[in-house]
C-alpha cells in the first residue's frame, strides 16, 4: 500500500536535513502497510520505502531506527534478528546481525542509537542485554545481562553527547544508566503511576541540559525527569488534527460533520484510572507510545503505535 | 488397554468439559487437589493469565487496541492458550455463542474484546447483573440496533432477540411484549452516536485508528411512559424489565437447557426447544430450582451442575463434540507453542476459521450450531490435519516433553502396546474404544516402536512416539470432549 499515514508506527529517526523516517509495524494480515515513511515536520510527504520480508531492504517486526552521521536510516527487526540499513532516500543498502544468544548475536533487538563515534548500541531485548557494534555490524561488548541490576526486556536504548547510556528497563519498570564502558551507574524509577515511577518504559531520550524524557509506555504519558532523576513534569498528550487528517476530512464530510458534534474529550473519571481505557476514549492523549527522540532544536517526538501518529512538542523554559 | 481409575476418569472429563483439556501432568495436580475443590477454585477464582495483556501489546499492538478481529480473535486465542482460569474462558465461549455478536457489523475490534471481558469478569454472576451489562454493552448497542431505537421511534431488534434469544426462548412472550421491552430500552444508546455509526458503517480508521466506544444513556430519548410486560404495568425502564425476564420460569428453563448443552450433551438445535422437550428433564429441573434457589446465579448453577451425577456420568464422557476453538485451545496448550507472544498466533487463529469458527465473528445471531453441525468433510479434515500437525511437531516444547515422558522408565524398549498406554495417558488420560485402541496398537507395532533401542536411538524413537501422537490427535475420542 502506497501513500501517506502510518500503520502502527513504532518509532521515527530525525535524519539528514530534518527529514523524519517513521516505520510502520502494521499487524499480521496487513503486511503490505509494513513500511518506512519519510516526511518533514511541515507534513510534506517525500514517499516511502522498505517491506515485509527477509531479503535486502525488508523486515518483519521493525522496532528501533537510528540514523548516522551521513543520514543513513537504521532500522531493527526483532522478528529477522538484524540491522537494515538504508540510504537518506530510503535505497536499501545491506543489513546484518545474527541470531543467538552468544557475544554479538541477537535475540529481538528493539531499541538502538548511535554514540558520537558512530558506535551502535543494540538493545538486545530477549537477551536482556545492550550490545555495541560498529555501525558495519562488529560485535564491540555488550552488557546489562548480569548481577542483581540485570535488564529485563529492555526497549529503547538512548547515548548522550557526553557517552552514557541509558536503557529503557521495560520488564523492571525503570530507566537504566551506564557509563561508555557499560559499567552500572544507576537507575531510576520503580514500577507504579505516581510522579517518577514507570509502568514498561518503551523509550528514553536525553537532552543537553540533562533532561531525560522517558515514554512511560504503561501509563500512556511521557514522564520527565531531571539529570538526577527528579520528577519535573508528567505528559498525557495532547494531539491536533493533522495537515492530512484535515485534508481527509475535507474530502469525507460524511465523517466530519458528525465528528464535529461529537464529544471526544469525555470525563476520564468513568474509565476507572486506567490509563490504556482513557487513551482508547480520549483521542488526544496517547496511546502506545513507544519511542521518544529530540532533535537540535528543542523538539520532542513521540511515537505513539496505537494512534498511529507522532506528537511533536517544543522544549521551553 | 491400561485400566484408568475412576477419578481419574472424572477429573479428565471435568478439565475437557470446564477447560480444555489437561496433560498427565497437570491432571495429577488437580487429582491431588480433589474433585470438588477444582471445581469450586474454577468458579471462585479471579481470571488470571500466564501471558499478561502488556506482554501481548507489546508484540502486537493490534490485538487490544480498537482495530479489526483479526487482531481481537488473535487476542482471544491467546487467552484460551494461556489462561489459568479455563473456565472463565469456557463460560466467555458459552455467552458468545448465546449472546452472538458479530465483527461484521461491529467493524471494531476492542468493544468487541470488551464485551469479552465482561463475560469473563461476569459470566458466572447473576444472569440479572450479566442482562444488564449486556443491555448497556456497546457492540450489542451496534449489533442488534438499539443505537436507533428512540423515543416514539422504536427498533425492536434488541428487545426480539432479548427475549427469544438471551432469555426466555420463542412462545413465552407476545408481539406486544417485544414492544414494550423495546420501548423500555429507549435511550440505551452509546456516546458519540451518529459518529461511531459512521464510521462503523465506512469500517474507517481516520484519522487515528478507531474510536472506542462507551456507553451513555440518553434520558431524552428514552420513553417514560406506562408499559405492558408479560403481566406487569409500570414506567418500567430496561431494569425493571431485566427484573422481570429473570423472574420467569421460562428463562430459569431456557438458560438451564443452554447449560446442559454446552456443558453435558448436545441438546437439539435451540430453535427446535419450543417443539422438543428437554432429553433430561430431572437434569434440567435441577439446574432450574438452583437457578431460583441462588438467584439467578450462573456460578452456582455451574457448580451444582458440575458435581452432578447426571454430569459425571460415564454415559456422557467423549459425546460432546469439541468446538473448534476448544479443540485449538487443547492442542496448543499442549504444544505448549506460545509460551511468550509470537507471530503464528494469527496463522493459528485463521485454523480455527478453516475448521469452522471464526472467533468473534458467528454466522448469525443464533451462534453456532454445536454438535455434530461443527463436522462436515472441510472441517474435519481442517481438525484433524489442526490436531495432528501440532501434536506432531516434536519441535514444539509441549510435545517433546510428553515424548520424552513416555520413553522415561522404559529401558532399552517399549511394546506397541505400553507405547499406545503411555500415549494415550500423557494426552489427558484418553479413553478410546477396544476398536481405536487395536488399530493404535497396530500402527505403533508396523512404525517399528517396538524394535528401536531407546537408549541409543533417542531420535528415532522421539520420531516414531510423535508420529503415534499426530495419529492419537486424529482418533474420535480425542476429537470429542
Amino acid at each position: 500500500m502506497d501513500g501517506r499515514g502510518f500503520m502502527f508506527p513504532v518509532d521515527t529517526t530525525i535524519g539528514k536535513d530534518g527529514r523524519m523516517h517513521t516505520v510502520s509495524r502494521a499487524y499480521a494480515p496487513a503486511t503490505a502497510q509494513l513500511r518506512i515513511t519519510m516526511y518533514d515536520i511541515d507534513s510534506e510527504y517525500f514517499g516511502i520505502y522498505g517491506g515485509y520480508g527477509e531479503g535486502l531492504g525488508e523486515f518483519r517486526w521493525p522496532t528501533g531506527m537510528a540514523s548516522d552521521q551521513n543520514g543513513n536510516v537504521y532500522v531493527s527487526d526483532e522478528l529477522n534478528n538484524r540491522i537494515n540499513v538504508f540510504s537518506h532516500e530510503g535505497d536499501p543498502i545491506k543489513y546484518w546481525g545474527d541470531p543467538g544468544s552468544s557475544e554479538g548475536e541477537l535475540n529481538g533487538p528493539s531499541g538502538i542509537a548511535f554514540d558520537s563515534d558512530e558506535n551502535l548500541f543494540v538493545a538486545d531485548h530477549m537477551n536482556n542485554r545492550i550490545q555495541k557494534f560498529t555501525k558495519d555490524g562488529n560485535y564491540i561488548f555488550s552488557f546489562g545481562d548480569k548481577g542483581q541490576d540485570a535488564l529485563n526486556m529492555p526497549w529503547g536504548v538512548f547515548v548522550s553527547g557526553d557517552g552514557f547510556v541509558y536503557a529503557a528497563d521495560w520488564g523492571n519498570d525503570r530507566i537504566v544508566k551506564y557509563d561508555s564502558s557499560g559499567d552500572f551507574i544507576r537507575s531510576f524509577g520503580s514500577r507504579g503511576s505516581r510522579k517518577g515511577q514507570f509502568k514498561n518504559p518503551s523509550g528514553v531520550a536525553v537532552d543537553k541540559d540533562g533532561y531525560i524524557y522517558v515514554t512511560d509506555w504503561g501509563n500512556e504519558r511521557l514522564e520527565i525527569l531531571d539529570k538526577n532523576g527528579n520528577f519535573i513534569e508528567s505528559l498525557r498528550g495532547q494531539a491536533t488534527i493533522s495537515k492530512w487528517a484535515d485534508e481527509y476530512f475535507d474530502g469525507n464530510y460524511e465523517e466530519a460533520e458528525p465528528r464535529s458534534r461529537s464529544n471526544l474529550e469525555p470525563d476520564p473519571i468513568q474509565f476507572g484510572g486506567v490509563p490504556h481505557e482513557e487513551s482508547a476514549h480520549i483521542e488526544k492523549l496517547f496511546w502506545g507510545p513507544t519511542s521518544v527522540k529530540l532533535d537540535n532544536d528543542g523538539k520532542v517526538y513521540v511515537t505513539e503505535s496505537n494512534r498511529h501518529r507522532v506528537q511533536i512538542y517544543e522544549r521551553t523554559g | 488397554m491400561v485400566t484408568t481409575s475412576p477419578d481419574v476418569k472424572l477429573m479428565a472429563h471435568l478439565l475437557r468439559r470446564a477447560g480444555f483439556g489437561a496433560t498427565k501432568e497437570q491432571l495429577d495436580q488437580y487429582i491431588s487437589i480433589g474433585y470438588e475443590k477444582v471445581v469450586d477454585s474454577f468458579i471462585d477464582t479471579e481470571d488470571s493469565s500466564r501471558i499478561n495483556d502488556a506482554l501481548v501489546r507489546r508484540y502486537f499492538p493490534d490485538q487490544s487496541v480498537t482495530h479489526d478481529t483479526t487482531g481481537a480473535g488473535s487476542y482471544w486465542l491467546y487467552r484460551l492458550v494461556s489462561t489459568d482460569s479455563p473456565l472463565r474462558e469456557k463460560i466467555a465461549l458459552f455467552w458468545h455463542n448465546v449472546f452472538a455478536t458479530g465483527y461484521t457489523k461491529v467493524t471494531n475490534g476492542k468493544p468487541m474484546s470488551d464485551q469479552l471481558r465482561m463475560f469473563r469478569s461476569h459470566g458466572l454472576a447473576k444472569l440479572d447483573d450479566l442482562l444488564l451489562k449486556l443491555s448497556r454493552d456497546p457492540a450489542m448497542i451496534i449489533w442488534l440496533d438499539n443505537v436507533d431505537n428512540h423515543n416514539g421511534a422504536i427498533n425492536e431488534n434488541y428487545g426480539r432477540e432479548l427475549l427469544e434469544l438471551f432469555s426466555m426462548g420463542v412462545g413465552n412472550y407476545s408481539e406486544d411484549d417485544i414492544k414494550e421491552c423495546s420501548r423500555a430500552f429507549t435511550g440505551w444508546s452509546i456516546a458519540n452516536s451518529d459518529y461511531i455509526k459512521q464510521l462503523a458503517v465506512r469500517n474507517s480508521i481516520m484519522p487515528y485508528g478507531k474510536l472506542a466506544w462507551r456507553y451513555e444513556y440518553k434520558e431524552d430519548d428514552h420513553d417514560n411512559g406506562e408499559k405492558t410486560f408479560l403481566g406487569h404495568k409500570g414506567n418500567f425502564n430496561g431494569e425493571e424489565i431485566v427484573k422481570i425476564i429473570c423472574e420467569q420460569p421460562a428463562t430459569a428453563r431456557f438458560i438451564s437447557r443452554h447449560l446442559y448443552h454446552f456443558f453435558v450433551a448436545d441438546e437439539p438445535p435451540v430453535p427446535s426447544w419450543p417443539y422438543k422437550e428437554p432429553q433430561d428433564l430431572e437434569a434440567i429441573s435441577i439446574l432450574e430450582k438452583t437457578y431460583f434457589d441462588s438467584r439467578y446465579d450462573i456460578g452456582e448453577m455451574i457448580r451444582v451442575l458440575l458435581n452432578s451425577e447426571f454430569f459425571k456420568s460415564e454415559t456422557c464422557h467423549y459425546k460432546k463434540i469439541k468446538s473448534p476453538a476448544e479443540l485449538a485451545g487443547n492442542v496448543l496448550r499442549t504444544t505448549e507453542e506460545f509460551g511468550t507472544p509470537n507471530i503464528r498466533i494469527s496463522e493459528r487463529n485463521s485454523q480455527i476459521t478453516f475448521m469452522g469458527q471464526q472467533l468473534l465473528n458467528p454466522p448469525s445471531v443464533e451462534g453456532w450450531h454445536q454438535g455434530l453441525e461443527w463436522i462436515e468433510t472441510g472441517s474435519l479434515t481442517e481438525r484433524v490435519n489442526f490436531a495432528s500437525q501440532h501434536l506432531g511437531d516434536l519441535s514444539k516444547p509441549g510435545v517433546r516433553r510428553i515424548v520424552q515422558n513416555v520413553i522415561d522408565d522404559e529401558g532399552e524398549s517399549i511394546s506397541a502396546e505400553v507405547c499406545v498406554d503411555k500415549c494415550l495417558d500423557q494426552l489427558g488420560a484418553i479413553q478410546t474404544s477396544q476398536y481405536i485402541y487395536d488399530t493404535l496398537v497396530e500402527f505403533a507395532q508396523e512404525n517399528g516402536i517396538p524394535s528401536i533401542n531407546l537408549l541409543k536411538d533417542k531420535e528415532k524413537a522421539a520420531k516414531k512416539i510423535s508420529e503415534l501422537i499426530s495419529v492419537i490427535a486424529s482418533v474420535p475420542e480425542f476429537q470429542q470432549s
